[in-house]
């Protein structure tokens, strides 16, 4: 599948927010070579707010690393890039030493593979999108591309449960223009606010009028429009 | 000293004055290669190094986001960045050409490669371009992103000048794909990730200190490199702690 079908069809499950983290996984299961999915959900300060998954043993591979406090889904979350590992058998300079716990577990179920990406935009720490299988060996490129598209996809629902605002059109694209990201910073300035806040406060100012986010962005950064607390 | 003799020392002492220079910009750019460095710091200093090193007007440099795009990381001035967001948006122009089939390409004059690239010769014609040189971030097979050298003055840009600038591209590239083999396989896929998650940090960065200081985007980068510089940190810590010191994360 294209990568432009494949983002479709994850926009599609993704239209009710609160059944889209479970909706991504299963397609995730369905179309990539994984054998489980699971995703955790950040709350505001940062700490985990709720965890899904497909199947049992993602479940407690995914609630495994919040009680141990370690394994690749808790690096990808702080460290903000992909934790990738191919082979949890073999993988001679990190797991063992970063996560003997974790390894520990993951293999009495039989956990050969671990895929974890963030769902983030830039200082914003949303959740991290996990999935496993039972055999080692590497994602095919192909299967990388569409899981990180896939977490972009998270990213947007759970942006959305968090502010309870759909996009104007309909489809909420990441990633986001520079203006986007730039408008975010100076609204955070005007209302001090988190960065998480002030994206959804851009968000629904797009919602309320019709526009798309990009438009409001570039209003902001040029200076023809300004947010204060009144309008809150 | 004859005339002559003293002109073959004037062009001794030009020539050594720009070997001195290329190498301070080799040896600057394998400066920012320590242990756990900021990628996308590396390829600010390497699109800075051509602008400042070369005959070329403008720098800027795409990576391969891993989804079927490729994204602007760096970029020596907004006309550029603009120019690159052009392409972009418009699938067609040299640095995808470029990065598709990993080997270099050449336009000497854009107004002449309209119909190669309609929609991108136009936008950097109007951006004041008059030719451009895309060189590819690769090493052996494997091709993560593309450099881009604009020049706005009729002549073109060298071969020479070229050749140099692949050299730093290389430098930079060799330097990235380095740090993953030092690891695992595996971790180019990460590192690209996180140089993207930090560019939109920069961003976000850049939005807090204009507005707070009333700066235009290029001078609140600016400002975020110099302290980054002053305080002998990595940018993208800077820019999270901007960010982050507002109202927390």
């Amino acid at each position: 599948m294209d990568l432009y079908t494949w983002s479709r069809l994850l926009a599609a499950a993704a239209v009710e927010p609160a059944a889209a983290p479970d909706h991504i996984l299963a397609l995730c299961v369905e179309h990539l070579d994984v054998s489980g999915a699971g995703m955790s959900v950040a709350g505001h300060d940062g700490g985990t707010v709720f965890t899904t998954a497909t199947d049992t043993i993602s479940r407690r591979i995914e609630d495994l690393q919040w009680t141990l406090g370690e394994g690749p889904c808790v690096d990808a979350l702080s460290q903000g890039m992909p934790v990738i590992v191919s082979d949890l058998s073999n993988d001679p300079d990190l797991a063992t030493e970063r996560w003997p716990t974790f390894l520990a577990e993951a293999s009495s179920l039989g956990v050969q593979a671990v895929f974890a990406f963030p769902m983030q935009i830039g200082v914003i720490k949303l959740g991290v999108l996990d999935l496993y299988r039972l055999i080692p060996g590497p994602l095919a490129p192909e299967s990388l591309a569409a899981a990180l598209v896939a977490a972009d996809a998270g990213s947007t629902a759970l942006l959305e449960l968090r502010g309870g605002v759909a996009e104007a059109d309909g489809v909420f694209v990441l990633p986001f223009q520079v203006q986007v990201h730039q408008a975010t910073g100076m609204v955070q300035v005007q209302l001090r606010v988190t960065a998480a806040d002030a994206l959804l406060r851009l968000r629904s100012r797009a919602f309320v009028e019709g526009r798309g986010l990009i438009d409001v962005a570039v209003d902001v950064v040029e200076r023809r429009l300004r947010f204060s607390e009144e309008d809150a | 000293m004859t005339m002559k003799d003293s002109a073959l020392v004037g062009q001794e002492t030009i020539n050594q004055a720009r070997t001195e220079e290329i190498v301070r910009a080799f040896v600057g750019l394998a400066d920012t290669l320590v242990a756990d460095f900021d990628i996308v710091e590396l390829l600010d200093r390497l699109s800075r190094a051509c602008v400042a090193t070369l005959q070329v007007s403008a720098a800027a440099i795409l990576l391969d986001n891993q989804k079927g795009r490729l994204v602007v990381v760096a970029s020596s001035s907004e006309e550029s960045r603009l120019v690159e967001v052009a392409q972009l948006q418009n699938d067609q122009g040299p640095c995808l050409d470029c990065v598709r089939t990993g080997s270099v390409v050449v336009s000497d004059d854009l107004t002449r490669d309209t119909a190669r690239w309609p929609l991108f010769a136009r936008a950097a014609i109007d951006a004041g371009f008059s030719s451009v040189v895309s060189l590819p971030l690769r090493l052996r097979d494997q091709t993560i992103g593309g450099l881009n050298l604009f020049q706005s003055g009729a002549a073109p840009i060298s071969p020479s000048d070229r050749a140099i600038a692949q050299g730093l591209a290389d430098v930079a590239t060799i330097g990235i794909l380095q740090q993953r083999s030092r690891h695992r396989s595996e971790l180019l896929a990460e590192q690209l990730q996180s140089a993207l998650t930090s560019r939109v940090l920069i961003e976000q960065a850049k939005g807090v200190v204009a507005e707070r200081e009333g700066l235009d985007m290029a001078a609140a980068f600016e400002l975020l490199r110099k302290v980054a510089r002053d305080t002998n940190a990595k940018l993208t810590d800077v820019a999270r702690s901007t960010v982050e010191g507002v109202a927390g994360p």
